[in-house]
Protein backbone atom coordinates (compact mmCIF):
# COMPACT_ATOMS: atom_id res chain seq x y z
CA UNK A 1 0.00 0.00 0.00
CA UNK A 2 2.68 2.63 1.14
CA UNK A 3 4.63 1.83 -1.89
CA UNK A 4 1.34 2.56 -4.27
CA UNK A 5 1.54 5.57 -2.54
CA UNK A 6 5.12 6.48 -3.31
CA UNK A 7 5.00 5.43 -6.75
CA UNK A 8 1.53 7.66 -7.16
CA UNK A 9 3.16 10.59 -6.08
CA UNK A 10 5.65 10.47 -8.74
CA UNK A 11 3.40 9.43 -11.12
CA UNK A 12 0.78 11.87 -10.82
CA UNK A 13 2.99 15.25 -10.65
CA UNK A 14 4.72 13.49 -14.01
CA UNK A 15 1.71 12.78 -15.52
CA UNK A 16 0.06 16.25 -15.13
CA UNK A 17 3.44 17.54 -16.94
CA UNK A 18 3.02 14.75 -19.76
CA UNK A 19 -0.68 15.32 -20.60
CA UNK A 20 -0.33 19.56 -20.08
CA UNK A 21 2.76 18.97 -22.53
CA UNK A 22 1.06 16.81 -25.43
CA UNK A 23 -2.02 19.09 -24.99
CA UNK A 24 0.11 21.84 -25.70
CA UNK A 25 1.30 19.84 -28.45
CA UNK A 26 -1.91 18.93 -29.97
CA UNK A 27 -3.99 22.44 -29.67
CA UNK A 28 -0.29 23.96 -30.97
CA UNK A 29 -1.05 21.89 -33.60
CA UNK A 30 -4.98 22.55 -34.57
CA UNK A 31 -3.83 26.93 -34.28
CA UNK A 32 -1.68 25.76 -37.07
CA UNK A 33 -3.86 23.99 -39.38
CA UNK A 34 -6.07 26.63 -38.64
CA UNK A 35 -4.03 29.11 -39.75
CA UNK A 36 -2.82 27.35 -42.41
CA UNK A 37 -6.30 27.09 -43.90
CA UNK A 38 -6.95 31.01 -43.39
CA UNK A 39 -3.55 31.69 -45.11
CA UNK A 40 -4.10 29.32 -48.13
CA UNK A 41 -8.04 31.34 -48.72
CA UNK A 42 -6.61 34.83 -47.96
CA UNK A 43 -5.57 37.04 -51.36
CA UNK A 44 -4.83 40.39 -52.29
CA UNK A 45 -5.89 41.52 -55.41
CA UNK A 46 -3.14 43.68 -57.45
CA UNK A 47 -3.06 45.35 -60.61
CA UNK A 48 -0.41 46.74 -62.37
CA UNK A 49 0.45 48.94 -65.13
CA UNK A 50 3.42 46.64 -66.75
CA UNK A 51 4.08 42.98 -65.81
CA UNK A 52 5.52 42.21 -62.79
CA UNK A 53 7.51 39.25 -61.21
CA UNK A 54 6.83 37.07 -58.51
CA UNK A 55 10.50 38.08 -56.64
CA UNK A 56 9.70 41.90 -57.58
CA UNK A 57 6.53 41.31 -55.33
CA UNK A 58 8.09 40.20 -52.52
CA UNK A 59 10.75 42.92 -52.45
CA UNK A 60 8.21 45.24 -51.80
CA UNK A 61 6.40 43.47 -48.70
CA UNK A 62 8.53 40.24 -47.27
CA UNK A 63 4.88 38.93 -46.08
CA UNK A 64 3.82 38.09 -49.69
CA UNK A 65 4.21 34.45 -50.72
CA UNK A 66 3.03 32.59 -53.94
CA UNK A 67 2.16 35.21 -56.69
CA UNK A 68 -0.72 34.26 -59.61
CA UNK A 69 -1.34 36.21 -62.56
CA UNK A 70 -4.86 36.24 -63.22
CA UNK A 71 -5.32 34.86 -67.26
CA UNK A 72 -6.34 37.90 -68.91
CA UNK A 73 -6.42 36.22 -72.47
CA UNK A 74 -9.39 33.76 -72.41
CA UNK A 75 -11.56 36.52 -71.13
CA UNK A 76 -10.60 39.07 -73.52
CA UNK A 77 -11.34 35.89 -76.13
CA UNK A 78 -14.72 35.91 -75.10
CA UNK A 79 -15.52 39.63 -75.28
CA UNK A 80 -13.67 40.17 -78.64
CA UNK A 81 -15.41 36.98 -80.32
CA UNK A 82 -15.45 38.06 -84.16
CA UNK A 83 -13.56 41.08 -84.08
CA UNK A 84 -9.86 40.37 -85.87
CA UNK A 85 -6.78 39.33 -84.26
CA UNK A 86 -4.93 42.20 -84.58
CA UNK A 87 -7.47 44.19 -82.36
CA UNK A 88 -7.74 41.67 -79.51
CA UNK A 89 -4.18 42.03 -79.17
CA UNK A 90 -4.46 45.68 -79.18
CA UNK A 91 -7.34 44.89 -76.20
CA UNK A 92 -4.91 43.20 -74.73
CA UNK A 93 -1.84 44.91 -74.85
CA UNK A 94 -4.22 48.21 -73.09
CA UNK A 95 -5.46 45.77 -70.45
CA UNK A 96 -3.45 46.49 -66.96
CA UNK A 97 -2.08 42.92 -65.55
CA UNK A 98 -3.89 41.50 -62.57
CA UNK A 99 -1.92 39.47 -59.58
CA UNK A 100 -3.78 37.62 -56.98
CA UNK A 101 -1.48 37.58 -54.32
CA UNK A 102 -1.04 35.14 -51.23
CA UNK A 103 0.68 35.73 -48.10
CA UNK A 104 3.19 33.33 -46.02
CA UNK A 105 1.43 33.51 -42.61
CA UNK A 106 -1.62 34.80 -41.20
CA UNK A 107 -2.28 38.60 -40.62
CA UNK A 108 -4.64 40.84 -39.06
CA UNK A 109 -6.41 43.62 -40.75
CA UNK A 110 -4.26 46.19 -39.86
CA UNK A 111 -1.34 44.22 -40.90
CA UNK A 112 -2.76 43.82 -44.24
CA UNK A 113 -3.15 47.50 -43.99
CA UNK A 114 -0.05 48.28 -44.22
CA UNK A 115 0.84 45.64 -47.04
CA UNK A 116 -1.56 47.82 -49.34
CA UNK A 117 0.11 50.67 -48.71
CA UNK A 118 3.22 49.09 -49.56
CA UNK A 119 2.18 47.98 -52.62
CA UNK A 120 0.68 51.01 -53.64
CA UNK A 121 3.48 53.21 -52.96
CA UNK A 122 4.84 51.35 -55.71
CA UNK A 123 4.71 53.55 -58.93
CA UNK A 124 4.11 50.64 -61.48
CA UNK A 125 0.83 49.53 -59.10
CA UNK A 126 -2.49 51.05 -59.87
CA UNK A 127 -4.79 49.77 -57.78
CA UNK A 128 -5.02 46.96 -54.79
CA UNK A 129 -7.69 45.42 -53.62
CA UNK A 130 -7.66 43.96 -49.95
CA UNK A 131 -11.00 41.88 -48.57
CA UNK A 132 -11.56 42.00 -44.96
CA UNK A 133 -10.81 39.06 -42.90
CA UNK A 134 -14.03 37.20 -42.45
CA UNK A 135 -11.99 35.11 -40.02
CA UNK A 136 -10.61 37.31 -38.12
CA UNK A 137 -12.84 36.98 -35.14
CA UNK A 138 -12.57 33.28 -35.19
CA UNK A 139 -8.96 33.51 -35.34
CA UNK A 140 -8.53 35.76 -32.13
CA UNK A 141 -10.34 33.63 -30.20
CA UNK A 142 -8.74 30.76 -31.42
CA UNK A 143 -5.20 32.77 -30.25
CA UNK A 144 -7.20 33.79 -27.25
CA UNK A 145 -7.74 29.86 -25.92
CA UNK A 146 -4.12 29.63 -27.03
CA UNK A 147 -2.66 31.98 -24.57
CA UNK A 148 -4.79 30.42 -22.06
CA UNK A 149 -3.75 26.67 -22.06
CA UNK A 150 -0.39 28.58 -22.33
CA UNK A 151 -0.84 29.79 -19.38
CA UNK A 152 -2.66 26.82 -17.82
CA UNK A 153 0.09 24.07 -18.99
CA UNK A 154 2.73 26.24 -17.58
CA UNK A 155 1.03 26.76 -13.81
CA UNK A 156 0.70 22.93 -13.97
CA UNK A 157 4.16 22.38 -14.82
CA UNK A 158 5.07 24.44 -12.40
CA UNK A 159 3.33 22.88 -9.77
CA UNK A 160 4.20 19.58 -10.63
CA UNK A 161 7.65 20.18 -10.77
CA UNK A 162 7.32 21.35 -7.01
CA UNK A 163 5.13 18.20 -6.21
CA UNK A 164 8.53 16.18 -8.20
CA UNK A 165 11.19 17.55 -5.95
CA UNK A 166 8.82 17.15 -3.12
CA UNK A 167 9.11 13.37 -3.92
CA UNK A 168 12.85 13.78 -4.23
CA UNK A 169 13.23 14.96 -0.83
CA UNK A 170 11.21 11.67 0.43
CA UNK A 171 13.20 9.72 -1.82
CA UNK A 172 16.20 11.08 -0.29
CA UNK A 173 15.20 10.44 3.20
CA UNK A 174 14.12 6.81 1.66
CA UNK A 175 17.30 5.88 0.16
CA UNK A 176 19.56 7.94 2.02
CA UNK A 177 20.66 4.81 4.35
CA UNK A 178 20.94 2.40 1.72
CA UNK A 179 23.15 4.92 -0.97
CA UNK A 180 25.77 5.92 2.21
CA UNK A 181 26.00 2.20 3.40
CA UNK A 182 27.15 1.46 -0.52
CA UNK A 183 29.38 4.18 -0.54
CA UNK A 184 31.16 2.94 2.55
CA UNK A 185 31.46 -0.39 0.95
CA UNK A 186 32.96 1.23 -2.66
CA UNK A 187 29.97 0.80 -4.74
CA UNK A 188 29.80 3.72 -7.91
CA UNK A 189 27.46 6.03 -7.67
CA UNK A 190 25.60 4.42 -10.81
CA UNK A 191 25.08 1.46 -8.52
CA UNK A 192 24.38 3.61 -5.72
CA UNK A 193 21.52 5.25 -7.41
CA UNK A 194 20.80 2.48 -9.62
CA UNK A 195 17.08 1.24 -7.27
CA UNK A 196 16.36 4.66 -7.41
CA UNK A 197 16.68 4.88 -11.21
CA UNK A 198 14.81 1.99 -11.60
CA UNK A 199 11.84 2.99 -9.62
CA UNK A 200 11.90 6.42 -11.26
CA UNK A 201 12.07 4.89 -14.53
CA UNK A 202 9.14 2.69 -13.68
CA UNK A 203 7.27 5.53 -13.13
CA UNK A 204 8.52 7.24 -15.93
CA UNK A 205 7.08 5.00 -18.71
CA UNK A 206 3.80 4.41 -16.46
CA UNK A 207 3.34 8.14 -16.67
CA UNK A 208 4.24 8.75 -20.80
CA UNK A 209 1.84 5.02 -20.97
CA UNK A 210 -0.67 6.49 -20.03
CA UNK A 211 -0.60 10.16 -21.02
CA UNK A 212 -0.13 8.22 -24.90
CA UNK A 213 -3.04 6.29 -24.23
CA UNK A 214 -5.54 9.02 -23.58
CA UNK A 215 -4.30 10.91 -26.46
CA UNK A 216 -4.83 7.84 -28.12
CA UNK A 217 -7.98 7.11 -27.44
CA UNK A 218 -8.62 10.43 -27.86
CA UNK A 219 -7.72 10.64 -31.56
CA UNK A 220 -9.05 6.94 -32.31
CA UNK A 221 -12.16 6.35 -30.04
CA UNK A 222 -13.81 9.83 -29.43
CA UNK A 223 -12.63 12.22 -32.32
CA UNK A 224 -13.23 9.12 -34.88
CA UNK A 225 -16.64 8.24 -33.47
CA UNK A 226 -17.65 11.70 -32.74
CA UNK A 227 -19.98 13.07 -35.73
CA UNK A 228 -18.16 16.55 -35.57
CA UNK A 229 -16.77 16.50 -39.24
CA UNK A 230 -14.03 18.90 -38.56
CA UNK A 231 -12.52 16.81 -36.09
CA UNK A 232 -12.97 13.98 -37.44
CA UNK A 233 -11.08 15.55 -40.70
CA UNK A 234 -8.17 16.47 -38.30
CA UNK A 235 -8.22 13.71 -36.21
CA UNK A 236 -4.39 13.05 -37.09
CA UNK A 237 -3.27 16.14 -34.78
CA UNK A 238 -4.37 14.76 -31.99
CA UNK A 239 -2.10 12.53 -31.83
CA UNK A 240 1.51 11.82 -33.65
CA UNK A 241 4.01 8.83 -33.87
CA UNK A 242 6.82 11.54 -33.25
CA UNK A 243 4.76 12.48 -29.68
CA UNK A 244 5.78 9.42 -28.56
CA UNK A 245 9.64 9.90 -28.46
CA UNK A 246 8.68 13.73 -27.39
CA UNK A 247 6.36 12.46 -24.22
CA UNK A 248 9.38 9.74 -23.62
CA UNK A 249 12.02 11.93 -24.02
CA UNK A 250 10.89 14.41 -21.28
CA UNK A 251 9.64 11.97 -19.11
CA UNK A 252 13.18 10.35 -18.76
CA UNK A 253 14.91 13.65 -18.99
CA UNK A 254 12.76 14.34 -15.57
CA UNK A 255 14.10 11.14 -14.39
CA UNK A 256 17.77 11.75 -14.93
CA UNK A 257 17.45 15.49 -13.47
CA UNK A 258 16.02 14.03 -10.41
CA UNK A 259 18.15 10.79 -10.05
CA UNK A 260 21.39 12.94 -10.07
CA UNK A 261 20.20 15.46 -8.27
CA UNK A 262 19.08 12.68 -5.21
CA UNK A 263 22.36 10.91 -5.28
CA UNK A 264 24.21 13.86 -5.56
CA UNK A 265 22.69 15.31 -2.51
CA UNK A 266 22.95 11.87 -0.46
CA UNK A 267 26.75 12.57 -0.44
CA UNK A 268 28.65 10.23 2.14
CA UNK A 269 28.95 12.40 5.55
CA UNK A 270 32.56 12.53 4.93
CA UNK A 271 33.61 13.61 8.60
CA UNK A 272 36.08 16.25 7.85
CA UNK B 1 56.64 -7.41 5.34
CA UNK B 2 55.16 -5.00 3.98
CA UNK B 3 52.86 -2.55 5.62
CA UNK B 4 49.31 -1.87 5.33
CA UNK B 5 48.64 0.95 7.39
CA UNK B 6 51.22 3.55 7.96
CA UNK B 7 50.75 6.80 10.38
CA UNK B 8 52.99 9.40 10.69
CA UNK B 9 52.46 11.96 13.75
CA UNK B 10 48.77 11.23 12.99
CA UNK B 11 46.02 14.07 14.03
CA UNK B 12 42.07 13.48 13.62
CA UNK B 13 39.77 15.87 14.59
CA UNK B 14 35.78 16.57 13.01
CA UNK B 15 34.52 19.42 11.25
CA UNK B 16 38.14 21.10 11.50
CA UNK B 17 37.69 21.33 15.13
CA UNK B 18 39.24 22.75 18.19
CA UNK B 19 38.81 19.14 19.91
CA UNK B 20 41.62 17.06 18.32
CA UNK B 21 40.16 13.21 18.98
CA UNK B 22 43.77 11.41 18.17
CA UNK B 23 46.63 13.26 18.29
CA UNK B 24 50.16 12.80 16.88
CA UNK B 25 49.52 9.05 16.19
CA UNK B 26 52.45 7.03 15.14
CA UNK B 27 52.44 3.63 14.04
CA UNK B 28 52.64 0.98 11.75
CA UNK B 29 50.41 -2.46 11.28
CA UNK B 30 52.33 -5.41 8.92
CA UNK B 31 50.57 -7.75 6.42
CA UNK B 32 48.81 -10.57 8.02
CA UNK B 33 48.49 -9.26 11.81
CA UNK B 34 46.23 -9.05 14.14
CA UNK B 35 45.89 -6.00 16.44
CA UNK B 36 43.14 -5.40 18.83
CA UNK B 37 42.08 -1.35 20.16
CA UNK B 38 40.99 -0.81 23.27
CA UNK B 39 40.15 2.38 25.25
CA UNK B 40 37.40 3.81 27.17
CA UNK B 41 33.87 5.15 25.68
CA UNK B 42 34.48 8.07 23.62
CA UNK B 43 38.42 7.82 23.27
CA UNK B 44 38.39 7.70 19.42
CA UNK B 45 38.52 3.96 18.44
CA UNK B 46 35.35 4.52 16.11
CA UNK B 47 37.31 7.24 14.75
CA UNK B 48 40.47 5.87 14.45
CA UNK B 49 38.80 3.26 12.09
CA UNK B 50 36.95 5.53 10.00
CA UNK B 51 39.90 7.03 9.45
CA UNK B 52 41.26 4.00 8.01
CA UNK B 53 38.11 3.52 5.53
CA UNK B 54 38.82 7.22 4.04
CA UNK B 55 35.42 8.41 6.18
CA UNK B 56 37.60 11.14 8.32
CA UNK B 57 40.80 12.58 7.25
CA UNK B 58 43.72 13.41 9.53
CA UNK B 59 43.96 17.07 10.17
CA UNK B 60 47.59 16.61 10.15
CA UNK B 61 50.26 13.87 9.27
CA UNK B 62 49.95 11.01 7.26
CA UNK B 63 48.42 7.96 6.81
CA UNK B 64 48.37 5.36 4.14
CA UNK B 65 46.39 2.76 3.87
CA UNK B 66 47.01 0.01 1.53
CA UNK B 67 49.61 2.08 -0.20
CA UNK B 68 46.91 4.97 -0.59
CA UNK B 69 47.83 8.31 1.25
CA UNK B 70 44.84 8.89 2.53
CA UNK B 71 45.28 12.56 2.91
CA UNK B 72 45.14 13.00 -0.92
CA UNK B 73 43.00 10.21 -2.09
CA UNK B 74 41.06 10.61 -5.73
CA UNK B 75 37.34 9.18 -4.96
CA UNK B 76 38.13 6.61 -7.69
CA UNK B 77 41.02 4.77 -5.98
CA UNK B 78 39.33 5.41 -2.49
CA UNK B 79 36.12 3.37 -3.98
CA UNK B 80 38.45 0.79 -5.34
CA UNK B 81 40.32 0.45 -1.94
CA UNK B 82 36.97 0.31 0.20
CA UNK B 83 35.81 -3.04 -2.51
CA UNK B 84 39.09 -4.71 -1.05
CA UNK B 85 38.06 -4.29 3.17
CA UNK B 86 36.10 -5.87 5.42
CA UNK B 87 34.03 -2.95 7.11
CA UNK B 88 31.61 -4.12 10.54
CA UNK B 89 30.22 -1.42 11.98
CA UNK B 90 29.32 -0.76 15.49
CA UNK B 91 26.01 -0.44 14.62
CA UNK B 92 26.33 -2.85 12.22
CA UNK B 93 24.85 -0.59 9.20
CA UNK B 94 22.69 -3.00 7.47
CA UNK B 95 19.85 -2.43 4.90
CA UNK B 96 17.17 -2.82 6.49
CA UNK B 97 14.84 -3.31 3.06
CA UNK B 98 17.32 -5.91 1.71
CA UNK B 99 17.10 -9.46 2.97
CA UNK B 100 19.98 -10.90 5.15
CA UNK B 101 21.22 -13.29 2.10
CA UNK B 102 21.09 -9.90 0.01
CA UNK B 103 22.91 -7.88 2.71
CA UNK B 104 25.55 -10.91 3.44
CA UNK B 105 26.67 -10.49 -0.53
CA UNK B 106 26.36 -6.52 -1.27
CA UNK B 107 30.10 -6.49 -1.81
CA UNK B 108 30.07 -9.07 -4.15
CA UNK B 109 27.15 -6.99 -5.78
CA UNK B 110 29.24 -3.63 -5.73
CA UNK B 111 32.10 -6.01 -7.01
CA UNK B 112 29.72 -7.56 -9.75
CA UNK B 113 29.47 -11.31 -9.15
CA UNK B 114 26.67 -13.08 -10.84
CA UNK B 115 24.09 -14.27 -8.76
CA UNK B 116 24.48 -18.23 -8.39
CA UNK B 117 28.16 -17.33 -6.88
CA UNK B 118 26.05 -14.78 -4.79
CA UNK B 119 23.81 -17.14 -3.82
CA UNK B 120 26.49 -19.60 -3.23
CA UNK B 121 28.35 -17.52 -1.04
CA UNK B 122 25.83 -16.24 0.73
CA UNK B 123 24.44 -19.48 2.18
CA UNK B 124 28.13 -20.43 3.22
CA UNK B 125 28.67 -17.59 5.51
CA UNK B 126 24.96 -18.20 6.35
CA UNK B 127 26.20 -21.25 8.09
CA UNK B 128 29.92 -19.54 8.90
CA UNK B 129 27.98 -17.16 11.05
CA UNK B 130 25.20 -19.61 12.52
CA UNK B 131 22.39 -18.44 10.88
CA UNK B 132 21.38 -21.03 8.35
CA UNK B 133 17.77 -20.64 7.25
CA UNK B 134 17.45 -16.90 8.34
CA UNK B 135 18.89 -15.74 4.76
CA UNK B 136 15.26 -14.54 3.69
CA UNK B 137 14.29 -12.29 6.47
CA UNK B 138 14.91 -8.58 7.18
CA UNK B 139 17.16 -7.35 9.37
CA UNK B 140 14.89 -5.47 11.78
CA UNK B 141 13.55 -9.18 11.88
CA UNK B 142 16.70 -10.72 14.10
CA UNK B 143 18.17 -10.17 17.23
CA UNK B 144 20.37 -7.59 17.96
CA UNK B 145 22.94 -10.08 18.18
CA UNK B 146 22.02 -11.86 15.00
CA UNK B 147 22.39 -8.48 13.06
CA UNK B 148 25.40 -8.27 14.57
CA UNK B 149 26.24 -11.76 13.06
CA UNK B 150 25.01 -10.35 9.25
CA UNK B 151 27.33 -7.44 9.39
CA UNK B 152 30.63 -9.99 10.03
CA UNK B 153 29.28 -12.28 7.24
CA UNK B 154 29.25 -9.10 4.97
CA UNK B 155 32.40 -7.86 6.32
CA UNK B 156 34.01 -11.46 5.66
CA UNK B 157 32.18 -12.00 1.84
CA UNK B 158 34.54 -10.99 -0.84
CA UNK B 159 37.80 -12.05 1.35
CA UNK B 160 39.32 -8.95 2.13
CA UNK B 161 43.08 -8.27 2.86
CA UNK B 162 41.88 -6.03 5.52
CA UNK B 163 39.52 -6.31 8.10
CA UNK B 164 38.36 -3.52 10.05
CA UNK B 165 35.99 -4.52 13.18
CA UNK B 166 34.03 -2.29 15.67
CA UNK B 167 33.11 -4.15 18.66
CA UNK B 168 32.62 -6.95 16.20
CA UNK B 169 30.82 -9.58 18.90
CA UNK B 170 29.34 -6.07 21.38
CA UNK B 171 26.05 -7.73 21.24
CA UNK B 172 26.75 -11.28 21.49
CA UNK B 173 27.15 -14.11 24.24
CA UNK B 174 29.98 -15.98 24.95
CA UNK B 175 29.22 -19.01 22.68
CA UNK B 176 28.51 -16.46 19.45
CA UNK B 177 31.41 -14.35 20.36
CA UNK B 178 33.47 -17.42 20.03
CA UNK B 179 32.26 -17.92 16.37
CA UNK B 180 32.97 -15.02 15.48
CA UNK B 181 36.85 -14.75 17.39
CA UNK B 182 37.31 -18.33 15.20
CA UNK B 183 36.22 -16.57 11.72
CA UNK B 184 38.61 -13.76 12.64
CA UNK B 185 41.68 -15.95 13.22
CA UNK B 186 40.67 -18.04 10.46
CA UNK B 187 40.79 -14.92 8.14
CA UNK B 188 43.68 -14.29 9.62
CA UNK B 189 45.53 -17.29 9.39
CA UNK B 190 44.52 -18.73 6.44
CA UNK B 191 43.83 -16.28 4.21
CA UNK B 192 46.38 -13.54 5.65
CA UNK B 193 44.12 -10.93 5.94
CA UNK B 194 45.40 -8.14 8.20
CA UNK B 195 42.54 -8.02 10.82
CA UNK B 196 41.92 -4.44 13.10
CA UNK B 197 39.67 -4.87 16.09
CA UNK B 198 38.16 -2.71 18.32
CA UNK B 199 36.56 -4.09 21.64
CA UNK B 200 36.23 -3.53 25.20
CA UNK B 201 37.16 -6.90 26.06
CA UNK B 202 39.78 -8.66 24.15
CA UNK B 203 39.09 -12.83 24.50
CA UNK B 204 40.56 -14.91 26.96
CA UNK B 205 40.94 -17.83 24.40
CA UNK B 206 42.94 -16.72 21.33
CA UNK B 207 45.06 -18.74 19.51
CA UNK B 208 46.93 -16.36 17.13
CA UNK B 209 49.44 -13.90 18.35
CA UNK B 210 48.53 -10.16 18.32
CA UNK B 211 49.22 -6.50 18.98
CA UNK B 212 46.90 -4.48 21.87
CA UNK B 213 46.91 -0.89 20.93
CA UNK B 214 45.28 1.17 23.72
CA UNK B 215 43.75 4.64 22.95
CA UNK B 216 43.55 7.02 25.90
CA UNK B 217 43.51 11.07 26.67
CA UNK B 218 43.98 10.89 22.57
CA UNK B 219 47.17 9.10 22.64
CA UNK B 220 47.85 5.57 21.34
CA UNK B 221 50.13 3.23 22.78
CA UNK B 222 51.05 -0.21 22.07
CA UNK B 223 51.21 -2.63 24.94
CA UNK B 224 54.03 -5.30 25.27
N1 LIG C 1 30.51 12.53 13.57
C1 LIG C 1 31.05 13.13 14.65
N2 LIG C 1 31.14 14.47 14.71
C2 LIG C 1 31.70 15.09 15.76
N3 LIG C 1 32.21 14.44 16.82
C3 LIG C 1 32.18 13.10 16.83
C4 LIG C 1 31.60 12.36 15.75
N4 LIG C 1 31.70 11.04 16.02
C5 LIG C 1 32.31 10.96 17.21
N5 LIG C 1 32.60 12.18 17.70
C6 LIG C 1 33.28 12.46 18.96
O1 LIG C 1 34.57 11.89 18.90
C7 LIG C 1 34.90 11.30 20.14
C8 LIG C 1 35.32 9.86 19.91
O2 LIG C 1 34.24 9.13 19.42
P1 LIG C 1 34.35 7.61 18.98
O3 LIG C 1 33.05 7.22 18.40
O4 LIG C 1 35.54 7.45 18.12
O5 LIG C 1 34.59 6.90 20.38
P2 LIG C 1 34.75 5.37 20.68
O6 LIG C 1 36.09 5.20 21.29
O7 LIG C 1 34.45 4.56 19.49
O8 LIG C 1 33.63 5.15 21.78
P3 LIG C 1 32.73 3.86 22.06
O9 LIG C 1 33.58 2.87 22.78
O10 LIG C 1 31.65 4.37 22.94
O11 LIG C 1 32.24 3.37 20.76
C9 LIG C 1 33.69 11.44 21.03
O12 LIG C 1 33.95 12.50 21.94
C10 LIG C 1 32.57 11.79 20.10
O13 LIG C 1 31.71 12.69 20.74
MG1 LIG D 1 32.97 3.35 18.91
Amino acid sequence: MKSIKHHLMFILPLLAILLGIESFMVFGRVTASYGENLKKAYTILVVTRRPMTPEAFRKIDTNIDRVESVEKRSIVEQIAQGMSNASTQEILKSLPQFYTVRLNRYLSNAQIDVIKKHLTRDPNVRRVETFGQAHNANYNLYMLIRAALWMFVGFMVFTSLFLVVKQMEIWQLEHRERMQVMEILGASSVLRSGVLFRIALTDALIAALTTIGVFVFLRYGWVAGSEIDLLVRKQELFFQYKDVFVLFGIALLIVLISVVLVSRNVKEVRDV
Amino acid sequence: MSNVITTNRMTLAYDKGEKEIIRNATFRIKKGEFVFITGPSGSGKSTLLKSFYGQIIPKQGDLVVGGLEMTHVSKKNLQKLRTHLGIIFQDYKLINEWTVAKNIVLPLIIAGYNVDMQQTQAQRLLKHVKLEGKGDMYPLQLSGGEQQRVGVARALSKTPFLILADEPTGNLDEYSSNVIWDLMENACDQLGATVVVVTHRIPTIFNIPYRHFIIENGGIHEVH
